[in-house]
Order: structure tokens, then sequence, then C-alpha cells
């Protein structure tokens, strides 16, 4: 009895201490909207100009949504359901503009545009925002239809095989067993674009969350802010409804999906096509945007290099340093959220990342000013942990996945034989859990680094004094500084998160064969 | 005398109800070989022995002594001195075939090699693969080790979910044999479950034939092979 009430206070006091950090802010913000509104009606803000933003900015996130959706479906299937040359290679040059801030690849577009077209080009900030979306976000519909893709019993598709054409098998057995997929690809993407803050604001289009950052940070209009906030986040909440059952489990976030036995065509005509296609979208996506911001920061000559170099190398170890703690942090959190989940049958705290995850970044930058900016927090307020309680609330979700779904790949019975002989809880948890669990908390590590040293959104809005971080640096400076300076931070900044991912590669190519049992 | 007693088990996996109002006992230092279809209640019945799983009704009873009642675990599997070999195996993969057995023994630290690992090693013939790892091994292998690890803690109840499924006749034939040799040794009680009714009637002293969570039939295997029971009769094919 005894035993079993401090077993529940152990599982339930950082329980509620988790959702008190990470969703206290936001109820805070809510009754802050419902009590506050001057006697004037809580939906005055919603005018014909309000309207057309969130309209606008559908659109664009709508555009994105379905141009990303696209091209990642096909890659998806190119990649994870065809047999041919360097497969691997492809697939994990195409996943990385996942991985590198979306902020790098706006400033090299921007570049891009006005070396192609000239300063007073004609080409819209909206088109510019709608390709650097499309281009950093398709991998990640890439990676959701893909492991749906992996996830199909060879046999479904040899059955259908017997009796139709691969034309037909493909529209009327592959895409409606991927269909939540395609959904779930769709959904997340646009609730992304539509968060997003840091390639809107580097274009200068107004969207929904530019508008809440220029309310909130430039004219001190609070009220408004958080009005606006909560529109958006009942637009996210809306999207994230519709779907929530197969979000919340998220099977793409995974490191191996073990099981089923997958059918991989080869491709015997068009192997030269697919790899001149393949290079192309490596080209466009990667080569292209290094190219235009070499090409931007060499214009500027040596001098703008030297003192991009002296603005930004104070800020690189302190943006590792936080994005390393940051990290662990997110880890930490995401192991035991997911071990509540897959083991303990408590999946509440698994939906409070979701929930704090489709939030908006300057959504939640509001949110975490006004509950933390207190006598009481200012602990908090001031110093790196209010940074880190937001990317706990930004990316905890994506940890919490990527190790939820590794805990599902362990046998339930490899943790009970060692009940059965008595292995005590703590000692099962590091001896058995912990190094089967190792790839896929390493890949959630090195996912949760790279996020949090290239988050711009919510950083901008609540670093606190004496801080200073690469991609607000950058930000910061680029709205006066001369685009050829702009682009050598740029590059600098796209430098370090490259050497970070091949040192995390390298480190990650031993674990995963060390940890490899097969 | 019995090892082991369920009284009014009712057990349920959300709305499925798995077992209802279940009981039976098994002897001590008997074989008793459990069969039927899936989904019968055959694995649910080993795990609720083991402690792995609480009933939601009826008492469970090791020795006398009441393990588990109500809805509450009173004694926790690891002092129910049993050995479970499950039908995934369980092999730990990340440790090698030594650890896999010496772990959780006192003196099997540190990689020294204790008499009692070695032992069993060399009845189960695989004193030669303890550097490997599980993955390593071919299937009868692994079941080899499998059982090894089980009664290398010397259990007094020894169960067993389906351990032999998926591995030819002749590796199965040997592994049987090995099992029944350990049994005259250590004179375990024995809990086999399996849905080869062959495999039941080779192992087991006594037969239970279950279906939908109710016993259909039990006894020793002439009992059973007189049985006017229908789905006795067409589940073994008399």
């Amino acid at each position: 009895m005894g035993g079993g009430v401090t077993r529940q206070i152990a599982r339930f006091v950082p329980a509620v201490l988790l959702a008190l950090l990470l969703l206290g802010p936001l109820l805070a913000l809510l009754v802050r909207w419902l009590t506050s509104a001057d006697n004037v009606s809580l939906l005055a803000f919603i005018n014909t100009s309000t309207l057309l933003l969130v309209g606008k900015s559908l659109l664009l996130s709508g555009i994105v949504a379905i141009l990303a959706s696209i091209i990642g479906t096909i890659c998806g299937f190119l990649l994870y359901r065809l047999k041919f040359l360097f497969r691997g290679f492809y697939k994990m040059l195409l996943l990385l503009p996942l991985l590198v801030p979306p902020y790098i690849f706006a400033v090299a577009w921007k570049d891009g545009f006005q070396w192609l077209f000239g300063i007073n080009s004609a080409i819209n900030p909206e088109i510019g925002m709608i390709i650097v979306h499309s281009l950093v976000l398709f991998p990640l519909a890439m990676l959701i239809t893909g492991t749906a893709l992996s996830q199909i019993h060879s046999g479904l598709e040899e059955a259908g095989l017997m009796r139709v054409s691969f034309r037909r098998m493909l529209t009327k057995i592959i895409l409606p067993l991927i269909r939540p997929a395609l959904t779930i690809s769709f959904l997340l993407i646009l609730i992304i674009s539509l968060s997003d803050f840091s390639v809107p604001a580097f274009f200068g289009v107004n969207t929904f969350t530019t508008e809440i950052f220029t309310q909130f940070s430039a004219f001190y209009n609070h009220q408004l802010a958080i009005s606006q906030s909560f529109l958006l986040v009942l637009l996210c909440l809306m999207l994230l409804l519709s779907e929530n059952k197969y979000l919340s489990d998220a099977p793409f976030f995974s490191v191996h999906v073990k099981g089923s036995s997958t059918k991989h065509y080869s491709v015997s005509k068009g192997k030269t096509i697919l790899h001149i296609l393949l290079w192309i979208l490596l080209v466009v996506v990667l080569v292209l945007p290094i190219v235009m911001l070499f090409h931007q920061a060499l214009s500027g000559r040596e001098i703008f290099f030297s003192r991009a170099w002296e603005l930004l190398s104070p800020t690189i170890f302190q943006s590792a340093k936080l994005a390393f703690l940051g990290a662990l942090l997110i880890s930490a959190t995401g192991l035991w959220v997911a071990y509540l989940k897959e083991r303990s049958r408590f999946p509440h705290l698994n939906t409070m990342l979701l929930l704090t995850f489709i939030i908006p970044s300057t959504v939640l930058g509001v949110a975490v000013i006004k509950f933390y900016n207190q006598p009481a927090t200012n602990f908090i307020y001031t110093t790196i942990l209010i940074l880190l309680i937001t990317y706990v609330a930004r990316f905890g979700f994506i940890a919490a996945r990527i190790i939820g779904n590794g805990i599902k790949q362990i046998p339930g019975s490899l943790e009970e034989v060692a009940r059965v002989i008595g292995i005590p809880p703590v000692k099962r948890f590091f001896s058995i859990s912990i190094p089967l669990l190792l790839p896929s908390l390493f890949t959630a590590f090195v996912l949760s680094f790279v996020l949090c040293l290239g988050e711009l959104g919510t950083t901008i809005m609540i670093y606190p004094p004496g801080t200073e971080l690469m991609p607000v640096k950058i930000f910061t400076i680029g709205a006066n500084a001369p685009l050829a300076l702009t682009s050598s931070m740029t590059l600098i900044s796209f430098g370090v998160t490259m050497l970070f991912i091949l040192a995390f590669f390298l480190t990650g190519k031993i674990i995963f064969n060390r940890f490899r049992y097969e | 005398m019995n090892k082991i007693s369920l009284e009014h088990i009712t057990h349920h996996y959300g709305e499925k109800k798995v077992l209802d109002n279940f009981s039976c006992s098994f002897e001590e230092a008997k074989n008793t070989s459990i069969i039927g279809p899936s989904g019968c209640g055959k694995t649910t019945m080993l795990r609720l022995i083991a402690g792995l799983e609480v009933p939601q009704k009826g008492i469970i009873k090791i020795d006398e002594t009441v393990a588990t009642e109500n809805e509450k675990i009173l004694l926790p599997p690891h002092k129910r001195k049993i050995g479970f070999v499950f039908q995934d195996l369980a092999l730990w993969p990340h440790f090698t075939i030594f650890r896999n057995i010496a772990f959780g023994l006192k003196d099997g630290k540190g990689g020294k090699v204790s008499p009692q690992v070695n032992q069993i090693l060399d009845l189960f013939g695989i004193a030669d693969k303890t550097r490997k790892y599980p993955h390593q091994l071919s299937g009868g292998q692994k079941q080899m080790v499998a059982i090894a690890r089980s009664l290398v803690h010397q259990p007094e109840i020894f169960l067993m979910d389906e351990p032999l499924a998926n591995i030819d006749v002749k590796v199965k034939e040997e592994i049987l044999a090995h099992i029944k040799h350990l049994k005259q040794q250590l004179g375990f009680t024995m809990l086999y479950v399996t849905h080869d009714h062959q495999e039941a009637m080779q192992t087991g002293d006594k037969i239970l034939v279950m279906n939908e969570g109710v016993i259909e039939a039990a006894g020793t295997q002439k009992e059973i092979g007189n049985s006017n029971n229908h789905f006795v009769r067409s589940f073994i094919k008399l």
C-alpha cells in the first residue's frame, strides 16, 4: 500500500510539474485573454484585415503543404521502394534540409533572387517563402510516406499484382493504405509552415506569425498579440484534431521500423532518368542555396567575411552549449514521457507535448513571457532556464516519439524475464532498456540539438540578457546590414551546423554499428 | 499436494474476457501440458501464475500461499521461484550468451565464469557459444539458451510458453529430451503450453485442453485419448 502510494506520487508529482511548466503559460494566456478584454468583445480584433491575414497565411501554407507533400511522396516512393544504386546516399542528403535551420535557406534564396533578378526583382517575397518552405519541408513528407510505404507487407502488393496492373495496384492498394500518412504529412507541413517565423520574417512576408511578433515586440500591443495568438492556436488545434490519433503515435519519427517484409521494385529501364531527376532535386535543394550564399558572401570581399566571423564567433560556443543542454533535457523528458506512454499506459504527457509542439513559435514566446515575467519566477525568466523550458515545449514531442517508437520495438518480454528472475527495476532499466534504446536516444538527442541550435521564432522573443545566439544575431544584424554580411554570417552558421551534423553522423555510425543486434 | 492453484479467476483485456471464473490446480513435481487454439487463455494463465499480470478477480496460490488476490500481487514474480521461457524466447540481444545466463546470479558479475553457469552450458551443449550474441546462434541454440537461462536459477516451477514453435523435429526432440532429463534431476513442476497435441502428449504427465477460457478436458494421455468431448476430439483429431 505504502509502496504503491509512493510510486504514484513519484509518477504524478513530476508529471504535474512538467504540465505546469509547459502548459501553465498557455493556460495563463487563455485566462488573460478571457479576463482582460477591457469590456470589449473578446472577438473584436477579428476584422477584415485580420481575416485577410488569416486567409493569406492559410493560402501560402496550403500551397506549401500541397507542393511539399507531392514532392515528398514521390521521393518517398522512389527512395523507400525502388531498388537502385546510391539510394541511401540520396535519402541521407535529401533529409538534410530538415536538420538545417530554415532561415539559412531563406537567406540563400533571398540572395539568389537578388543575384538573378536584381534588387528590385519582380519575384514576390511570398513566392520566395513558398519555394523555401516547400524545399525545406518536403523531406518531412518523404520521411512520413516513406515510413508508411515501408510498413506495407509485400504479400498485400503481390496479391494485387496477381490480378491487376502495377498502376492499378498503386492507386487501389498502396495509396489507400498510406492515406493516413499522406493526410498527416499534409497537415503537419501546413501547421509547421503556418507556425514558422524565420522564413517569412527573412523574406519580409506578413503572415499571422510575424504579425503576432510585430504587435507584441514592436508595437507593444500585447492584448492584440494575445488575441491573435489564440486565433492561430485555434486553427492549429482544429488541424491537429482531425488526425490526432495518428499524429500522437507519429510512427514516422522512428529510427528503425521493424517487422514487415517490404517489397522493393527493381528499376530496369529509366535508371539514368531517375538519377538525373534526383540530382536535379539535390542541386535545387542543397547545392544551389550553398552556391548562392557563397556568391553573395564573396561578392562583398573578404572584409565582410572577417566581420561576419567577428560578429558570429562569440555566439557559436554559447549556441552550442545551449543546444547541448536543451538536447539533454529534451531527450531525458522524451524518454520519461515515452516510457509513461508505452509501458505505463499514461499517454497524457505525450498529448501535452503534442499540443505544445503545434503551438506556433511566436505564440509560445508571448505565452512564456507573460507567464514567467513575475517576481516569483524571475530566476527562470532572466536565465537560460526560460529557453530550455521553451525548447522542451517546442521539440519534446519529436524526442518522445522517436524514443517511444524505439520502446515499442523492444518486446515487453525482455523486461519481464528480468523481472521474473528478480532484477530490480532500476537495474532493469539501465541494463536492458537503455542499451537497447541507445540508437533512438542518440537520434532524439541529435535532432533536438540541431533544432535548438536553429530555433529563432521563440528564442528571439525570450532570450535573456547577456545571451548571444547565432540565429538571433543573424536576424538582428541582417535587418540593417549589407546582404553580403548577412550571407557571410549565414554561411558560417551553415558551416557550424554541418560540422555538428558530421560529427554526430560519425558518432552515430559507431553507436548504430555497436548496438545493432540482427 | 498442489503446487499451484487458480481459484475463480476472471481476467479480461479491455472488453475481451479471456478467463471467466476459471479454476484449476497443478500438482507438485508433475508435468502438465496445456493445449488449445490461439486466444483460448493458455498464455494468459502462465502470465497470471508468474505474476506478470493481475487478474480482475480470483486467487492464485503457490505452495498454498496466496500469491495474487483480487487485483493485488502479494508475492512478486521473483519470489515465486519461477522459470519462464517466453514464446519469443526474450533473449537479451545486447548480452553475450554467458551474460544472458549469468545475469541476475550473484556470482555472475564481471565475466567470471560461475560453476553454476558452466554446468548448465555443458548440459545443453552450448559451452562453446558463451562469447557469442543471440543473433549469432541458430534457432535451436537460442531455444537451448532460453531454457538454460530459466533453469540456472533452479526454479521450483517451470513455465514454458510454446518455446519449441518453428524449429525442426530433430532439434525439438533433442530439447525435449534435455528438459525431461533436467526435470528428473531438479524435480520442478512444469507447465508446458503448446498448440501441438503430439508435443503435449510427449511432454505432459497430465494434459489440459482449453477453449475460450474454459477447461474442456483434463487428464492423462489415455484419459484425453478416450474423451468423448466433441471439442477435444476435433482439436486433437482423435
